[in-house]
């Protein structure tokens, strides 16, 4: 019996920096240059192996507009990772980037595991990031880090895999089932058992 | 022989008997009762009554026999009357003989053989003649008693001899069974008869060898001796008895020169157990229990024979036929008797009157216990004790007052669930144990009395201890924390009428140092204050501003609030947190709330679920007190055998019900009827629920502690049908719920959405209450909004132009597109509107899973294809619908749903869906100023 780990995850970055095109790709292995308008993704789910445990990554995508921004805590509630973009050509959206990982250091919920993407690496002649900004600050803050191109499809399975790896094996005694579920505390990370 | 000849001797002993009688009459009866009165003489009266009759039967049969002989030339068994009128001459017979015996017992003839009358004198020398034929040198007396009964005996010896005789006449024929019954039945004459006259002899000769002393009491006519421990040893084990003697009615003990003696009717007998003695036979009575002991094994089995038979005897109010018999109604007389007896020995019961079942000397069945000073208990006994249910009646020292206890009872305490209407108005419904209110329990005074109040709680010896909810009524207070000895001790909450609370910690019923004070414009104080509110001593005002004061306070009478302190006007407090504050879940923890009650619940599934336990535990079914307050009568004789309809074996029908697709409606069911023990279990949980939350407990500080405190009754609950589900696959031999578990279902989970509807009223208002202001926030942005035609709208929120829907709408001539409100979204509009409609938490998910769905159909109808909004755009649609669905209270319905949902859900569609309504939630609370400033802009 395999068990089954839903992680929550919630993308955060500056509006055009590729989020949405990270999980279409993750999930669907999919990009659109001119991206249509109906066949966003909101919120979606793949699993993936890791280690003798199943991962089912609950993704969370985040409204680009500036009105929204507001609402952030209510999305990374209760993540278990955050995947934290900015687009290497747009020094800002690194800067943004930044802001978002101090807020999730104080409102965020403890323990969650940032992962860092520079997006559209496949545009690295206009890049405006140096690499070894980003490492540098990845190690500072102690997220993980990698450069990625949802258009070309690199390090987009790398990004995911990064974060199971950091998630805390399951405890053992978590297991023992006996008919008396607790109710109440939300808890970030819930199991399941499968077949 | 033939059946004529059978006939003929049956005529001529008939003959002989009658003329015998005739002399008896003339020279005996008839002197005896003209010879006047003397002692016994009028049973001579009754004996010549039966003679008369005896005689009258004779005769008329030897002229009927005659005539049968004149009529016809064969005679047959018809004629031979001793067959058809076998029940006829025993009745005679039986007259006679126990009358002849009563005579003898009472030395009726020696009596009569003393009498000095005149006409006696004179007649003496014809009667020495007539006795001298039976018996030479005896007295008179005897020679009376002979000639009395030996003639009569000897006729019936005839009789048997013309029976066997007509067997063999008759041979077989069908009146042959006819005459086998006669027999029978004058072979028992017979050895009634012989039995009879035994009986008489020795209880003549033991009247007449007892001193005065015993005999002027026990000397009765009927009473005859059945057995003797001088003629087959026992020996009684209370103190020194020197002879026990058995009679047909009572058991006399004889001491010296005193003896006691004990009814039959209540005197029960078995075989003592070993450690009393080899062969010792237990005798119980009321108030009395002592040893019979044998010196062997057959003397004990003869007594005990004698001695039941003499008990079931007395019992049926009638000597058997014959008197002894191994054969016929042989049988023990009945274990549980109905009687009434009033209790002499010192103790609780002296003077008390108990009328009802017994058994082994002691109430056991139903009863009725009166005590000459007005206590009654109407109810069940077990060996002599109150025990299971009864009603017990204490008056109160005032008139026409009493105390009525309707409860269950154990060994003569009571035990278990009960309600007591006090005297002094107050009743209390909830659990004893020892006599006292132990566990859990409600006591209430009436509010339309003076003092009016209300507990609901925990008991311990009788007080109020742990912890409880305590309505003052006068003061329009609410009390919830801990008690202990009656009194307010320990943390707790005092809720006011007008909406302030304060927490704090108690001592001796006075809150002690400082406490939290929340007041109802949302300023806070922590610091020392009265039970009126008043600050005194040291404390820190904060207000709803966030302005602070901090100091020291005092309040002179009159002259209103003096404060020494610092005033802090930052604002740097401000925060929401305060005005939100919630109470007491750290010093209530949620699973110590109503332990006693839950408790109950599951020590009587530990105990396995016994049937006549279950009101004890689980509380009476009767749904109101009304119905308990029936007549004592009522309960007493009907409550057993009352068949309640709806009534069904908890433990079958749980098993035939827990697979996961029935185990909902069961569940469903049990919780509605008010006689299952689930169903109990809710309703006593929703009385404990309203009590702490309803009405004065409707604040907003006691949010958490009402949420955590249904989710946690869901988890009870699941608990407790575990409990029996165990229990009734353990009865059935079946794995303990294995695919239950193997399900994955969560209980609790599918439980709270069933209990819901029992709380939601009250857990809303509560969420109510919390978002009030928020709430009313949304609703301005709403009504702000509400203003747009659907094009305006659809502008400002930001949709996507691609995604306006006014290819939808059909307009009337004079409806311009820029103009229409309402028109678009509408479907999924109305379907979001019904998220009020449905109170379990996964309904109203499901409706937002639909709403969103609706949006989705809406625009890929719209463009054509498959329609998945991303982020950008969900958002903008979403706060169109919610716009126009108006819906109420939703700050209060989002939370409601966020705390209850299914945990497990948790990070899913489902809840990305509640978030993302959560999101337009709070953007309409801050639309009015992007609205103004939108509008503005758009004007410029
Ligand atoms: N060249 C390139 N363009 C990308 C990449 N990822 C996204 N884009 C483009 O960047 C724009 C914004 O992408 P989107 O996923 O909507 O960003 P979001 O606002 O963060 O969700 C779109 O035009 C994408 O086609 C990438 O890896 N390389
Ligand atoms: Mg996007």
């Amino acid at each position: 019996m395999m068990a089954i780990r839903e992680l929550k995850v919630c993308l955060l970055g500056d509006t055009g920096v590729g989020k949405s095109s990270i999980v279409c790709r993750f999930v669907q292995d999919h990009f659109d240059h001119n991206i249509s308008p109906t066949i966003g993704a909101s919120f979606m789910t793949k699993t993936v192996p890791c280690g003798n445990e199943l991962h089912k990554f609950l993704i969370w995508d985040t409204a680009g507009q500036e009105r929204f921004h507001s609402l952030a805590p209510m999305y990374y509630r209760g993540s278990a990772a955050a995947v934290i973009v900015y687009d290497i050509t747009k020094q800002d959206s690194f800067h943004t980037l930044k802001k978002w990982v101090k807020e999730l250091k104080e409102h965020g919920p403890e323990n969650i595991v940032m992962a860092i993407a520079g997006n559209k690496c496949d545009l690295s002649d206009i890049r405006e990031v140096p690499m070894k900004d980003a490492k540098e600050y990845a190690e500072s803050i102690g997220a993980i880090v990698v450069e990625t191109s949802a258009k070309n499809a690199i390090n987009i399975e790398e990004l995911f895999q990064g974060i199971s790896r950091q998630i805390p094996p399951l405890e053992t005694h978590e297991n023992g089932n006996s008919g008396t579920i607790k109710l109440g505390k939300q808890t970030a990370q819930t199991t399941r058992r499968c077949c | 022989m033939s059946i004529a000849e059978v006939a003929t001797s049956l005529l001529r002993t008939e003959e002989t008997f009658s003329a015998y009688l005739a002399r008896i009459n003339n020279v005996i009866l008839q002197p005896l009762l003209q010879s006047g009165s003397f002692e016994n003489s009028d049973l001579f009266l009754l004996l010549n009554n039966h003679f008369q009759v005896l005689w009258g039967l004779t005769e008329e049969n030897c002229r009927t026999l005659k005539e049968a002989f004149s009529a016809s030339e064969s005679v047959s068994v018809q004629d031979v009357y001793l067959v058809w009128k076998a029940d006829l001459f025993l009745d005679r017979y039986i007259q006679y003989f126990s009358t002849f015996a009563t005579c003898a017992v009472l030395q009726g003839f020696e009596h009569a053989a003393k009498n000095k009358s005149e006409v006696w004198k004179s007649h003496k020398p014809a009667l020495q003649q007539f006795l001298a034929d039976f018996s030479l040198d005896a007295s008179i007396a005897v020679a009376l008693h002979t000639v009395l009964h030996k003639p009569f005996r000897d006729q019936l010896q005839q009789y048997s001899l013309i029976f066997s005789k007509l067997e063999g006449a008759a041979g077989q024929c069908p009146e042959s069974e006819a005459i086998a019954d006669a027999t029978q039945k004058f072979a028992k004459l017979l050895s009634f008869v012989s039995q009879v006259l035994d009986e008489a002899c020795l209880t003549r000769s033991l009247w007449k060898s007892l001193g005065h002393k015993f005999t002027d009491v026990l000397c009765i006519a009927e009473r005859r001796l059945l057995e003797d421990s001088r003629n087959l040893t026992v020996y009684a084990s209370t103190g020194r008895s020197d002879r026990v003697l058995l009679f047909n009615d009572i058991l006399v003990l004889i001491q010296g020169s005193n003896f006691r003696s004990l009814d039959l009717k209540l005197v029960w007998v078995d075989v003592a157990e070993r450690d009393v003695g080899k062969y010792a036979l237990r005798i119980a009575a009321p108030e009395e229990e002592f040893f019979l002991l044998a010196k062997d094994l057959k003397a004990r089995a003869v007594w005990q024979w004698k001695l039941n038979q003499a008990v079931r005897q007395a019992l049926n109010g009638k000597r058997d036929f014959p008197l002894w018999s191994r054969d016929g109604d042989g049988s023990d007389p009945p274990h549980c008797r109905h009687f009434s007896f009033t209790f002499r020995a010192e103790g609780r019961l002296k003077n008390a009157v108990y009328d009802g079942e017994w058994c082994l000397g002691r109430p056991h069945g139903k009863g009725t216990l009166t005590w000459p000073d007005g206590r009654n208990y109407v109810g069940d006994f077990k060996e002599g004790l109150a025990h299971g249910f009864g009603i017990y009646l204490v008056p109160c020292v005032s008139e026409d007052h009493y105390d009525c206890y309707k409860c269950h009872w154990q060994e003569g305490k009571m035990s278990g669930y009960g309600i007591c209407e006090y005297g002094n108005e107050t009743v209390y419904k909830g659990y004893f144990k020892d006599d006292m209110r132990q566990g859990f329990g409600i006591l209430e005074k009436a509010s339309s009395t003076k003092h009016s109040f209300k507990y609901t709680g925990h008991w311990e010896n009788d007080k109020r201890s742990g912890y409880g909810i305590w309505d003052d009524k006068e003061r329009a207070e609410r009390y919830i924390g801990m008690w202990h000895e009656d009194q307010r001790h320990g943390a707790g909450i005092v809720v006011t009428q007008s909406g302030a609370c304060y927490q704090g910690t108690f001592h001796s019923d006075t809150m002690v140092g400082s406490g939290t004070l929340l007041l109802e414009d949302d300023s806070v104080y922590e610091g020392n204050f009265t039970a009126d509110l008043t600050f005194v001593g040291k404390g820190k005002l904060t207000f709803p501003n966030g302005f602070t004061l901090e100091g020291t306070f005092s309040n002179r009478s009159s002259q209103g609030l003096h404060t020494q302190g610092i005033l802090n006007t930052s604002g740097e407090q401000q925060d929401e947190h305060m005005a939100k504050l919630q109470l007491g879940q750290k010093e209530f923890p949620v699973e110590m709330r109503w332990e006693g009650l839950l408790n109950q619940f599951l020590e009587y599934i530990r105990l396995g679920c016994q049937g006549d336990m279950e009101e004890a535990f689980t509380g009476f079914h009767v749904q109101t007190s009304k119905e308990l307050r029936k007549s004592q009568e009522y309960l007493f004789c009907q409550r057993e055998n009352e068949e309640v309809p709806g009534k069904v074996d908890v433990l079958e029908d749980i098993i035939a019900h827990q697979e996961e697709e029935t185990l909902q409606s069961y569940l469903e069911r049990a919780f509605q009827n008010s006689l299952h023990p689930l169903g109990k279990l809710l309703k006593a949980l929703t009385l404990a629920f309203q009590a702490t939350y309803s009405t004065i407990g409707a604040n907003k500080h006691l949010l958490n502690m009402a949420q955590e405190e249904v989710k946690h009754y869901a988890q009870k609950i699941w608990e407790v049908y575990l409990g029996f589900l165990h229990l009734a696959s353990e009865r059935k031999g079946q794995a303990y719920a294995e695919d239950l578990e193997n399900s994955g279902l969560n209980g609790p989970s599918a439980v709270l959405p069933l209990i819901l509807p029992s709380f939601y009223p009250d857990l809303f208002m509560l969420y109510m209450l919390y978002h009030e202001k928020e709430d009313d926030l949304y609703c301005q942005g709403i009504v702000d909004l509400s203003q747009e035609t659907d094009v305006k709208l659809l502008e400002f929120l930001d949709v996507r132009k691609h995604f306006w829907p006014l290819k939808d709408l059909t307009l009337t001539k004079h409806q311009r597109r820029s103009l229409v409100k309402d028109r678009c979204f509408l479907s999924a509009t109305d379907c979001l509107r019904n998220l009020i409609t449905t109170v379990d938490p996964q309904e109203k998910l499901d409706i937002l899973q639909k709403t969103y769905d609706e949006i989705a159909k809406t625009i890929s109808r719209l463009l054509g294809e498959e329609f998945n909004p991303s982020m950008d755009d969900l958002l903008p649609l979403l706060m169109y619908v919610v716009t126009r669905a108006r819906i109420q209270r939703l700050g209060a319905e989002l939370h409601l749903i966020r705390d209850l949902m299914d945990p497990t859900t948790s990070g899913g569609m489902y809840d990305f869906l509640l978030t993302a309504l959560e999101s337009c939630y709070a953007l309409i609370q801050k639309e009015i100023q992007y609205h103004q400033s939108w509008h503005a802009s758009q004007d410029s």
